[in-house]
C-alpha cells in the first residue's frame, strides 16, 4: 500500500505544480469568461432596504413570478408602497422550480415570509401541517359580502377543514390557442371569413387533419394540427371532460384506472398514432413550434398569453377548450395569497392590507395573462376588452383543479411518467394506469 | 531515508509529541466534526424516523425506511440508471483525459494555454454547463444535430447509401438521455483527470523513451511498453475517483430536467433519475427527509463497498509493482 500512496502523493504534488504554473493564465481566462458570461457579484436577496426607517412595518412577500407576470406584480407592489408609506414591502421572486423547496424550509425552520403565493393544488398539503394562518377574523372584520366578490371555484379553494387560510388572486384556466392564419389557409372559417375555432371533437379532428401537412415535400410532416404541451394540464382537461377523477371520493384510493380515464388517455394516444394530427411528444418543443407558426392548435394555460403576444407576426386567438368528452371541464390553477401560522399581529395586519390591495388591483394582473378571481373586476369593461382572457374566463364555472388533497404533490410525480408512457406508445393506458394506481395507493396508504 | 525520518529515529518519541500533533490537527478536526461527522451521524438518526419536514412529530420507525426503499421499484430504476451512467462516463472520461494529457505533453508551444483551455470546463458551474448543452442537444435547432446532419448530407452527396438524416431527440427520447448526460459530463470533467494524467506522465523519466527509441520502438510500442505500465498508479487513482464521483451524479440531471417547471421530473420515462436525485426528490420535494436519508445511506453503502474493493485492488497493484 505504502509505495502506491507515495507515488500518488508525488503525482498530486506534480499535479498541483501543473495547475500552479497555469495560474496566471487561468485567472485571466476565468476572469474573461466571467466577464463574457455577464456574471455580476451576488446581489442582496431582497429588493428593499434591509433596515427600514423606524416606524415602518416591514413585511416580506415571496412569489415565483419570474416572467412578464413578475413585471405586473412589481407594478402592483409599487402602487401599494405609494399608497401605504407606513409599510415597507420586501419582495423576493424565486423561480417556481425551487420556490416551494425554499418556502417549505422557511415555514419549518424559520424565516418565513409574511405574505406568500400558494397554488390552489398545494394549499391542502401546507394547511394539513398547520403552517398557514387562519384569516377568518380578517374576513369577518371587513364589511363586504366576501363570497359574492369572488368566483365560487377559487373561493372554495381557500378553505381547509372549515378554516379560511387564503385570499384568491386569480384563476388561470387552460384554453385553446389557435393560429388564425393556418385556420384561414385551411378554409376553416365562419360566415364572415374569420378563423372558426372548433367546439366539438368532430370539428377539432377535422380542423387538425386539414392543418397537418408536409409543407416542403421532404416526406416529413412539418406542420401539425395540434400539439400536446404540458402533459399534466392537457390530460387533466381531457380526463375531466370524460368524467374521470384522480382519487376516489374519500381521497383514500387512486381512481386512475377508471374506464373514464382510460378512454381519455386512449384519445390522447389516438391523436398521435391513429388520427396522426399531433407529433409524438419527443424532440419537439411544442410551445416553441406553436410560437413559430408551425402548429394550428394547442391547449395551454392563460399565463402563456404573454409569450405569444411578444412573438412578432404570430396571428393567434384564444377560445374555450373544445369538447373532447361528454362533460364540460377545463383544468385551471389559482394563485392564492397566504400568511404563515403564528405571524406577529402587526405584520399580519400589514400583510392583510397587501393581500387586499393586490386583489383590488388585479386588473393589472389580468393584463399579464390571468383571470382575476374578483367578480367585479371580471365584469368591468376594461377586462371585457381582453380577447383571450374573456374567452378563457367563460370556463370559470367548470374549472377543475388538481385534486385538493394533502398528497396531491406527492402523487403527480408518479402519475406523469404513466401518461408519458402512453403518449410515447411504450405502454397501453391499462398497463400504465395499473402501474400508476399501485404506486399512488402506496403513497396514499403511507401515514 | 530523508533527514526528518532519520532525526526521528535518533530521539525516542516523547509523550508531548502526541499532544502537539493533536493540537495541530485540532482546527481541521473541529471543522470536520462539526460539518461532516455530526451531520453524517444525525443523518443516520433521521433515517430511523418518519420525518416530514413540516410535521410536528416524528415517530420512530426503525429500519422501515430502508425496507421501503428496497421494495420501491423507483429506487431500483434510479440505481440502474446510476450504474449505467457510471459505466458510460468512467471509461469514456478517462480515455478522453488520458488522450488529452498525451496530446498536451507533446505540445511544445502554447502548452499552458491549451492546458487551461481543456481544464476550463471544470471550473464552470453545472448550471451554466447544462444551459449550454441544452442548446447543443436541441433536436430542432441544436448544434449537434446540425453538424450530424451536414456530415450525413456530405456522405450522401458522395454517394454513400445512407438514409436521410432524422434529427436525434437527445434529451426527449428515454434511450438517449443517459448517453447525452454522459457526454456532457465527460466534457465538463475531463480536465480534472487530465491534470492528474499530465502529472503522472511528468514522473516518467525521459531516459526510458530514449532507450526505447534507440531500440527502434515506434510511438505505439513506446506507449504500451512504457507509458501505460508506468502510468498505472495514476490510472487506477483516476478510475477509483471517477467511479466515486460518477455514482453521486446529481447536478446534470437535476438542472436539465428537474429544476424546470412543467417538464417530466428527471427526464422522459425517469430515464435521467439517479440515486442522488431520487434522494433529493424524496427529501426536498416530498419533504420526507427520513426516507431521503435512508436512500442516502443505501447509496453510501454501495459506494463504500465499491471503494473498499477498489482500494484492495489498488494496494495489491501497488505491492505487485514495488
Amino acid at each position: 500500500m505504502f509505495p502506491t500512496t507515495c507515488r500518488f502523493s508525488t503525482s498530486f504534488v506534480a499535479a498541483a505544480k501543473v495547475l500552479y504554473g497555469c495560474a496566471p493564465f487561468a485567472f485571466a481566462l476565468v476572469g474573461l469568461s466571467l466577464w463574457l458570461g455577464g456574471c455580476s457579484p451576488p446581489s442582496p436577496v431582497t429588493n428593499g432596504s434591509v433596515s427600514a426607517p423606524s416606524g415602518k412595518t416591514v413585511i416580506d412577500f415571496w412569489n415565483g413570478f419570474t416572467g412578464p407576470d413578475g413585471k405586473a406584480m412589481d407594478e402592483m407592489v409599487r402602487r401599494f408602497r405609494k399608497a401605504n408609506p407606513d409599510i415597507e414591502v420586501r419582495t423576493q421572486t424565486i423561480p417556481w422550480g425551487t420556490y416551494y423547496d425554499k418556502l417549505t424550509l422557511s415555514l419549518a425552520y424559520g424565516g418565513a415570509p409574511d405574505v406568500f403565493v400558494m397554488h390552489a393544488g398545494r394549499l391542502p398539503e401546507f394547511a394539513s401541517f398547520g403552517t398557514l394562518q387562519p384569516l377568518d377574523d380578517f374576513y369577518a372584520e371587513a364589511e363586504a359580502p366576501w363570497e359574492k366578490k369572488f368566483a365560487p371555484v377559487p373561493w372554495r379553494a381557500t378553505f381547509y377543514e372549515g378554516k379560511q387560510v387564503a385570499v384568491p388572486l386569480d384563476v388561470h384556466p387552460i384554453g385553446l390557442y389557435y393560429n388564425t392564419k393556418l385556420f384561414k389557409e385551411a378554409g376553416i372559417v365562419d360566415a364572415q371569413g374569420g378563423a372558426k375555432p372548433p367546439k366539438t371533437f368532430d370539428e377539432f379532428i377535422e380542423a387538425a387533419r386539414r392543418m397537418t401537412k408536409d409543407t416542403d415535400g421532404d416526406g416529413r410532416t412539418d406542420q401539425w394540427g395540434f400539439v400536446f404541451t404540458w402533459q399534466r394540464t392537457n390530460w387533466l382537461t381531457i380526463a375531466g371532460q370524460f368524467g374521470a377523477s384522480i382519487l376516489s371520493p374519500d381521497g383514500k384510493h387512486s381512481a386512475l384506472d377508471s374506464p373514464q380515464n382510460l378512454r381519455a388517455l386512449q384519445l390522447m394516444h389516438d391523436l398521435i398514432y391513429k388520427y396522426k394530427v399531433a407529433p409524438k411528444p419527443e424532440g419537439v418543443d411544442a410551445w416553441l413550434a406553436f410560437r413559430q407558426g408551425k402548429v394550428g392548435m394547442a391547449l395551454e394555460g392563460i399565463y402563456m398569453l404573454a409569450s405569444l403576444e411578444e412573438q412578432k407576426g404570430l396571428p393567434f386567438a384564444g377560445a374555450r377548450v373544445p369538447q373532447f368528452g361528454p362533460i364540460k371541464a377545463a383544468w385551471g390553477g389559482s394563485h392564492l395569497l397566504c400568511q404563515p401560522k403564528g405571524i406577529k399581529p402587526e405584520q399580519g395586519r400589514a400583510a392583510w392590507k397587501l393581500m387586499q390591495f393586490l386583489s383590488d388591483q388585479s386588473l393589472i394582473w389580468a393584463r399579464a395573462g390571468q383571470v382575476p378571481a374578483r367578480s367585479d373586476i371580471r365584469s368591468s369593461p376594461q377586462f371585457g376588452a381582453l380577447q383571450v382572457q374573456t374567452q378563457f374566463a367563460t370556463q370559470l364555472p367548470f374549472v377543475q383543479y388538481e385534486p385538493l388533497h394533502p398528497k396531491s404533490n406527492a402523487i403527480f410525480p408518479l402519475i406523469e411518467p404513466g401518461i408519458e408512457a402512453v403518449m410515447l406508445d411504450i405502454a397501453t393506458p391499462q398497463e400504465a394506469m395499473r402501474d400508476v394506481t399501485r404506486r399512488v395507493n402506496q403513497v396514499l396508504e403511507r401515514p | 531515508m530523508n533527514r526528518y525520518l532519520s532525526g526521528a529515529a535518533k530521539t525516542p518519541p516523547r509523550k508531548s509529541d502526541g499532544l502537539t500533533g493533536v493540537l495541530f490537527a485540532l482546527p481541521h478536526l473541529i471543522l470536520f466534526a462539526t460539518f461532516v461527522l455530526a451531520p453524517v451521524a444525525y443523518g443516520i438518526y433521521i433515517s430511523l424516523f418518519r420525518w416530514h419536514v413540516l410535521a410536528k412529530t416524528h415517530p420512530f420507525v426503525g429500519l422501515e425506511n430502508y425496507g421501503a426503499a428496497l421494495s420501491d421499484d423507483i429506487f431500483w430504476i434510479a440505481l440502474r440508471n446510476t450504474v449505467y451512467f457510471v459505466v458510460l462516463v468512467v471509461p469514456l472520461g478517462n480515455m478522453v483525459s488520458l488522450g488529452l494529457a498525451l496530446a498536451l505533453s507533446s505540445v511544445r508551444r502554447w502548452g499552458t494555454f491549451y492546458k487551461i483551455v481543456y481544464y476550463l470546463p471544470v471550473v464552470i458551474s453545472i448550471a451554466v454547463v447544462v444551459v449550454l448543452w441544452r442548446w447543443i442537444y436541441n433536436t430542432e435547432i441544436g448544434l449537434l444535430n446540425l453538424y450530424l446532419g451536414s456530415v450525413v448530407g456530405a456522405l450522401r452527396s458522395i454517394g454513400l447509401p445512407l438514409p436521410p438524416f432524422e434529427p436525434l431527440p437527445w434529451l426527449s427520447n428515454p434511450s438517449w438521455v443517459m448517453p447525452s448526460l454522459a457526454m456532457l459530463t465527460v466534457w465538463w470533467t475531463a480536465g480534472g483527470n487530465m491534470v492528474l494524467y499530465l502529472a503522472g506522465l511528468g514522473t516518467i523519466g525521459d531516459d526510458y523513451y530514449e532507450a526505447a527509441s534507440i531500440d527502434g520502438a515506434n510511438a505505439w510500442q513506446r506507449f504500451w511498453a512504457i507509458t501505460w505500465p508506468l502510468l498505472r498508479p495514476t490510472t487506477l487513482f483516476c478510475l477509483v475517483f471517477s467511479v466515486l464521483g460518477a455514482f453521486q451524479v446529481f447536478g446534470q440531471s437535476y438542472v436539465m430536467f428537474t429544476a424546470v417547471q412543467g417538464g417530466p421530473v428527471s427526464g422522459p420515462a425517469r430515464s435521467g433519475l439517479t440515486l442522488a436525485l431520487y434522494m433529493y426528490l424524496q427529501g426536498f420535494r416530498q419533504y420526507e427527509i427520513g426516507y431521503g436519508a435512508a436512500i442516502a445511506y443505501l447509496l453510501f453503502a454501495i459506494v463504500l463497498v465499491l471503494t473498499i474493493v477498489q482500494f484492495r485492488l489498488l494496494s495489491s497493484q501497488g505491492e505487485a509493482k514495488s
